[in-house]
């Protein structure tokens, strides 16, 4: 009698992804109620990683013990149950189950509480289409493996997309002898991430290690099997021969298995501030979901870890009856190739007639800050990115600039003792 | 909450805090070998400044490391393990008080852990004989800045 009391009270919470945005949430629901049950769904064979060592992992600069971030035992202390190897096939809103093929096993999950954390994987395009044997994104542990397998020295590798993941791939697969050519449609490297300027000292870096050669303004416009090889045709009528290809174009949500259900989805699942899709009790986090712009308050689709983190977190607050806002973030990301460090935060490309901008140029170090109405809007940096969060808080706080270069701690920004051009 | 308080009219940048904080706790850089502080004294046009992490309640430091390096330790201060960072410096990208010290030489970025003195004295306070660093929480600190002030009145 007793048991059946206790069992009714405690509810069950799943969660489908295994990345920072599921983590994260299992930790906060588990300190929030202790005597609940959580469930982890992932469709990878291995526990929680960082997902964006992998570049490193496939480089040999990180081992495995450095990869893999949650153990097995992680999930035992905080009797988190976890089913690895393990796909969400479909959601019942209605009826609260979730099927899944669990090690090949088609089972009924049933759930109080459901949090939708499955990320998103590579995009292919008809002209690189998906190939186990040669054509492969680099976004799991799985794809490292591969590549790693593949990464011989003499071979060559054509990399699709100079964007952060893509030269992060280049990066690592040089390091095994590997020649790489990396293809771009646009004019700079690193898509939003820097301006010309930037872009060429990015490029200048990289290419400096003689494997490894950056072409922007191509693409692909064919890939085919070529013996053991494939041809690869560019748009601007160059031919060549691959052993693999990494394809970096972008990324589209994990959504297909909600397909059918009432979860309102825009190529990315509609949330709310709360996490909250549009399904009762069907919560949303990380990759897979919109997030508001911190300071234009717009919904945008801003995949990067931090955001992941954060809305894992407020979205178990929710699902534990805690009313929970994220205030949202904006769009940002740090790298460092051969010790040139970039940092961009905000729209860095914006251009317009009521914007104006601040430069500071040396030949080592290069930094712009983006104004609009006097209030920074945008900060890039290379070579020097010392205190680049200082700026990143103007820019969410809206300080404007004049106050901000008062600040006795803004004092060590190059870019703060600039006057305007 | 405890937190590192500093009264930059009462430091004369002496540089005691940095040494003492680099001997006992700091990071050795790759090429040179030297130790480097977690704490830095810098000097601003108004005087001197604190480079120091502040333990923010809601540190996005911590969200923002993707090799989940910098972690909230179960007493609430923001804590590090080196050995997990790989230099992306992702934290220095969110950290409003630009308090990560950024190493290019090892590819990571330090900060202060109190290692040296969790919840006692840490060592740079320690080491601060002008009365310019402090590690008290904002009340204690508040009333130290009262008496200081009394003390100063004109005696009648
Ligand atoms: C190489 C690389 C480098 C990166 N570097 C950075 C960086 O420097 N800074 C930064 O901010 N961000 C970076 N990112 C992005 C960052 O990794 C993502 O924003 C973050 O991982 C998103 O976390 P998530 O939990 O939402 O989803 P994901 O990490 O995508 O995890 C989702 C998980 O769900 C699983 N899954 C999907 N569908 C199903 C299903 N139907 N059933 C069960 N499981 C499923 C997936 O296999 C995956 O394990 C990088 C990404 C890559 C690939």
């Amino acid at each position: 009698m007793k048991q059946t009391k206790l069992k009714r009270s405690s509810r069950q919470h799943v969660i489908i992804g295994n990345c920072i945005a599921a983590v994260s949430a299992a930790e906060t629901l588990r300190r929030l109620n202790p005597g609940d049950s959580i469930v982890i769904l992932g469709d990878e064979a291995v526990a929680s990683y960082s997902r964006c060592l992998i570049t490193y992992y496939l480089g040999d600069m990180v081992d495995k013990k450095h990869l893999f971030s949650h153990s097995e035992k992680w999930y035992e202390e905080r009797d988190i149950k976890l089913m690895l190897s393990t796909r969400a096939l479909k959601v019942d809103t209605k009826n609260r189950f979730v099927f899944v093929s669990a090690k090949g096993k088609k089972k009924k999950i049933s759930y109080d509480t459901l949090l939708v954390a499955t990320g998103s994987t590579p995009v292919f395009l008809k002209s690189f289409p998906y190939d186990p044997d040669g054509i492969i994104g680099m976004r799991n542990y799985d794809d490292a493996q591969r590549l790693k397998s593949w990464a011989k020295k003499g071979k060559k590798a054509v990399i699709i997309g100079a964007g952060f993941v893509g030269l992060k791939s280049a990066y690592g697969l040089v390091k095994h002898g590997v020649r790489v050519k990396v293809v771009e449609l646009l004019p700079t490297v690193l898509g939003r991430m820097t301006d010309t300027e930037a872009s060429i000292r990015v490029r200048d870096r990289l290419t400096k290690h003689e494997l490894l050669d950056i072409e922007l303004n191509n693409s692909v416009i064919s890939t085919r099997r070529h013996g053991d090889k494939y041809m690869v045709t560019y748009q601007d009528g160059g031919e060549e021969e691959a052993d693999f290809i990494v394809a970096s174009v972008g990324v589209k949500a994990n959504t297909d298995f909600l397909e059918g259900t009432d979860i309102e989805i825009d190529r990315i699942i509609s949330v709310d501030d709360c996490q909250k899709t549009t399904a009762e009790d069907v919560y949303a986090a990380g990759d897979v979901c919109r997030s508001r712009h911190a300071v234009t308050r717009q919904w945008i689709y801003n995949a990067i870890w931090p955001v992941a983190a954060a809305q894992g977190r407020v979205a178990a607050c929710n699902m534990s009856g805690q009313n929970r806002r994220y205030e949202g973030n904006i769009p940002m990301n740090s790298v460092d190739f051969y010790e040139l460090w970039v940092t961009a935060i905000g729209d860095v490309q914006v251009e317009a007639q009521d914007i104006k901008e601040i430069t500071f140029k040396s030949s080592g170090i290069y930094q712009k800050v983006k104004l609009r109405d006097g209030i920074p809007v945008s900060f890039m940096a290379t070579g020097n990115v010392d205190g680049a969060g200082m700026i990143r808080g103007a820019i969410v706080g809206k300080t404007p600039w004049d106050e901000f270069i008062r600040r006795p701690q803004a004092q060590i920004l190059p870019v703060v003792n600039q006057t305007d051009i | 909450m405890k937190a590192f308080r500093f009264i930059p009219d009462k430091c004369d940048i002496c540089r005691k805090c940095e040494e003492a904080c680099a001997m006992v706790c700091g990071t050795s850089e790759k090429q040179s070998g030297k130790h480097v502080p977690h704490i830095r004294i810098c000097q601003g046009p108004q005087g001197p400044f604190l480079r120091l992490c502040k333990h923010c309640e809601d540190s996005p430091c911590v969200d923002a490391c993707i090799v989940e390096s910098l972690q909230r330790g179960p007493d609430g201060l923001v804590i590090q393990d080196e050995s997990r960072c790989i230099g992306c410096f992702m934290c220095n990208m969110v950290c409003p008080h630009g308090a990560m010290k950024t190493i290019m030489s090892k590819e990571k970025a330090f900060k202060c852990t109190l290692m040296c003195g969790k919840t006692e004295t840490p060592t740079c306070v320690y080491a601060c004989d002008r009365g310019a660093l402090f590690f008290e929480d904002l009340r204690a600190h508040n009333n130290r800045i009262r008496r200081e002030k009394i003390k100063e009145l004109p005696k009648r």
